[in-house]
């Protein structure tokens, strides 16, 4: 049976026909293509990419092209480019209402303008980064990145979610890679330095500067495949057997050589050193004391940790007296980052004052060290600006082959905490019904990435993750199934002013207001985890950008909320929330009172937490930190806590001073860069967003609480 | 006083049969519900740790802490006598979780 047309329809039908036939009068119009090619006009071109790129099908395709076709014709236009024309056709396809498809088809870049403002001036999102073409060649891949990932990887509710300051998704950028890697020595000891896309494979370093070399480049390739942090455990251990022969000299030669060789890694992806962190401790964990131990040439040396305690103390306090020192203009290393881990069998190992009172000297001096605090029976890899894995039972059998300890968090979401109070409008139930539903949306994020990641994983040896699909120990380098998804949050020191009327450090009731949102989101992340099977885990978000970027869309979206609770100076545009769930920076509190209230939120927050204590340009005694750490690690619940001078070293003589100076101290220049802990890690004052920036001005510096040299 | 407690943990449920702590003036906190509240007042009093390893726990009124499920025992004992209420005694003899399910998750 025939269908009858429609007399106009048929009319079309015709119309469209003969423009068809007229192919052959393709313009004579060259373009300028993608593939930096200058070819001849073709309308079959738009056709074909319509119809491999879209679901639209193949009648509208050639009519949008005739459509095309005819405005280029009548534009007299000199010049036609590939991304001219995709422009063109994405118009015409908004125009028909086909958005979907318009979606589909667009074109990833960066508009002329911002390329050339790119080129020369800073982009400060995150310090570490310098100013260089590798710097920039980072931003832009970040940017077109970014992009697909928003438009190709979440679904729009998330990604909306994003973009209009609900949440933040971090690292887009790096959409492609997971967030962040913890890992062991032992990997690198055991197989050598053998990665799939590596010119030449080596063998198992026999010697402990080998080692180094290998451990360096290994990071270097993890920093390729990993968007933030690249952790060590216990590296002053597994050195251990390395230095059996070794002279102090010759050991604190290569302390030397390993500090610098991470700290002096502006070489590596985007000219942005590689963010390392090394775990350090004093005694033997009790997971690793009887693991037999791997040495020279990847063998076994018939002894177990336990036995290389001396050793490992050796290397440790080595590494402590180069913090100590500084780098070649006495500036403290910014990387790699020592984490010493506190425990209880810490304080019952043989010279452990004398080793905290090194550590805290150079707290003091330097600032570098972070004090990582395990109680009880917890063990754990400590990494990024807070982040710490918790040894579950399975990591500890795994620590019987400390090679198999690989803990990755794949993405990390960031909830903008402030904004649902404004929405709440004082209702409880409101604040606690909307904060499920942004973390529910934040777990919906977050399976996007795995399954994202799962993709490309699935590729294999011959993907684009060839080096996280490797598998020397029969698992893959990245163990999927045991990476964890970080739920941060920022502002809620704000969120509880805006719903109790008062900041965290105000009042009880504050302060357990706060604790009852932590708890809340605690308790949803759990259930979240039960119901997907994905290890969603609170962390303190470092949110180093991220404080400032809520801040300033708050201000757009919700100006009069926002400017009643915003921290920093509006004039300036300095603004910012505060971190994750620290107390407001600048209140005047006494450092211990901030360790022990800002320790009572971060049981609840199980991927890690610190307090900052800003110190200014005091000097405290070492004794003084020493007891100061012992009684946090004793009486409060704190999990991590760190000291931090600030410096200004100067541009003209080179020389470094204490505190932040307008001139230099020692000639007067007035060319001077400050010094101090940005978020989690030391850096310049000069590569600070505006919001950090804000942040340092208020800063209560504890210069009168601890007594001075 | 403040007990704090889950379900499905055995200690806690023979304190709970043996103990009116209602008439004992004993405030009980239930963990592992989705009670946000409860799990707050258990991190205010920095016990948070402490419960992941055991429960029940025992807040006195001046904020001092009981973990040792024969010393809570003996204090809720005390505390029934002087409010001149009477205990059950025949509610079993445990003072160690065997299954592991007397802590929080």
């Amino acid at each position: 049976m025939g269908v009858v047309m429609p007399l106009q329809e048929a009319k079309k039908k015709e119309s469209f026909k003969q423009v068809t036939r007229d192919d052959s009068t393709d313009l004579a119009l060259f373009v300028r293509t993608s593939e930096e090619d200058i070819v001849g006009w073709k309308r079959q071109r738009i056709v074909d990419a319509l119809l491999r790129e879209t679901f639209i099908d193949r009648d509208t395709a050639e009519r949008i092209s005739i459509d095309v076709e005819k405005t280029v014709q009548t534009s007299n236009l000199k010049t036609v480019t590939g991304p001219l024309i995709r422009e063109l056709v994405n118009a015409r396809l908004l125009e028909l209402g086909l958005e979907e498809a318009r979606r589909m088809h667009t074109r990833l870049g960066v508009p002329l303008y911002d390329v050339d403002h790119l080129l020369v001036q800073h982009n400060k999102e995150n310090a570490n980064v310098p100013h260089g073409p590798e710097a920039t060649n980072l931003t832009l891949a970040e940017g077109i990145k970014k992009e697909y990932a928003l438009l190709h990887v979440f679904t729009t509710d998330v990604a909306d979610a994003h973009l209009n300051g609900d949440l933040h998704l971090h690292d887009l950028g790096f959409i492609d890679r997971p967030y962040c890697s913890g890992q062991s020595l032992e990997y690198v000891k055991k197989f050598g330095l053998n990665l799939p896309n590596s010119l030449a494979m080596a063998k198992p370093a026999k010697h402990a500067d080998v080692l180094l070399a290998h451990m360096v480049k290994f990071a270097a390739a993890l920093q390729s495949h990993f968007a933030g942090a690249i952790g060590w455990d216990a590296v002053n251990l597994f050195y251990a057997p390395y230095l059996e022969e070794m002279s102090d000299r010759d050991v604190k030669q290569l302390a030397q050589m390993l500090i610098y060789e991470f700290s002096q890694q502006a070489v590596a992806r985007g000219g942005q050193a590689i963010f390392s962190d090394i775990n350090v401790y004093w005694e033997v964990p009790k997971h690793f004391v009887d693991v037999p131990a791997i040495g020279p040439g990847g063998e076994y040396t018939g002894k177990t940790y336990g036995e290389y305690e001396k050793e490992a103390q050796r290397f440790a306090w080595a590494l402590f007296e180069v913090y100590k020192e500084g780098d070649g203009a006495g500036r403290p290393f910014f990387f790699p980052k020592p984490l010493v881990h506190i425990t209880e069998k810490f304080f019952k190992t043989e010279g452990h004052m004398d080793f905290l009172n090194h550590i805290c000297e150079v707290a003091s001096v330097k600032g570098n060290t972070y004090f990582v605090f395990d109680r009880g029976d917890t063990a754990k890899i400590s990494e990024c600006c807070r982040l710490s894995f918790k040894l579950e039972a399975s990591d500890l059998e795994d620590a019987k082959e400390p090679w198999r300890m690989r803990y990755s968090a794949l993405q990390n979401v960031t909830i903008n905490l402030p904004r649902l109070a404004y929405k709440a409008e004082g209702d409880d139930t409101k604040l606690f019904t909307l904060l499920t539903e942004q973390i529910k949306l934040a777990a919906k994020g977050h399976e996007q990435k795995k399954k994202f990641i799962e993709k490309l994983m699935a590729l294999g040896k011959g993907g684009p993750l060839a080096m996280l699909a490797m598998d020397l120990d029969g698992n893959s380098y990245l163990r999927l199934e045991r990476c964890s998804y970080l739920m941060g949050m920022v502002g809620l020191n704000e969120l509880v002013k805006v719903h109790t009327g008062e900041e965290l450090h105000d009042s009880e009731a504050s302060l357990k207001f706060g604790l009852k949102v932590i708890a809340h989101m605690n308790i949803v992340c759990n259930k979240m985890a039960e119901q997907m099977g994905m290890k969603f885990v609170l962390e303190q978000t470092p949110a180093e950008s991220t404080a400032y970027r809520f801040a300033k869309l708050d201000m757009a979206h919700h100006p009069e909320e926002t400017a009643k609770v915003i921290q920093g100076n509006m004039e300036s545009g300095e603004i910012y929330y505060t971190n994750s769930t620290l107390f407001n920076v600048g209140a005047e509190m006494s450092p211990i009172a901030r360790v022990e209230k800002e320790g009572l939120l971060h049981p609840l927050i199980e991927a890690g937490s610190i307090t900052h204590v800003w110190l200014g340009e005091s000097s405290p005694d070492k004794e003084a930190l020493a007891d100061f750490v012992i009684k946090t690690f004793r009486h409060t619940n704190n999990d991590q806590i760190a000291f931090s001078p600030e410096f200004t070293c100067c541009l003209d003589c080179g020389k470094t001073g204490r505190g932040i100076t307008d001139t230099c101290q020692y000639c007067g220049s007035e060319k001077i860069d400050g010094i101090t802990r940005i978020t989690g890690y030391f850096t310049k004052i000069s590569s600070w967003n505006k919001g950090k920036l804000g942040e340092l001005h208020d800063r209560y510096r504890n210069e009168e609480r601890f007594v001075r040299k | 006083m403040t007990l704090f407690t889950k379900p499905d943990c055995r200690l806690c449920d023979q304190l709970k049969s043996k103990f009116d702590l209602k008439g004992m003036k004993v405030d009980i906190e239930v963990l592992d519900t989705g009670d946000a509240g409860a799990l707050a007042h258990l991190a205010w009093h920095g016990l948070v740790e402490v419960a992941r390893k055991t429960l029940p726990i025992l807040v006195l009124d001046d904020s001092s802490t009981v973990e040792d499920f024969t010393d809570i025992e003996s204090l809720l004992m005390s505390r029934a006598d002087q409010c001149g209420l009477k205990y059950n005694d025949s509610t079993g003899a445990a003072i160690l979780c065997e299954t592991g399910t007397c802590a929080i998750n």
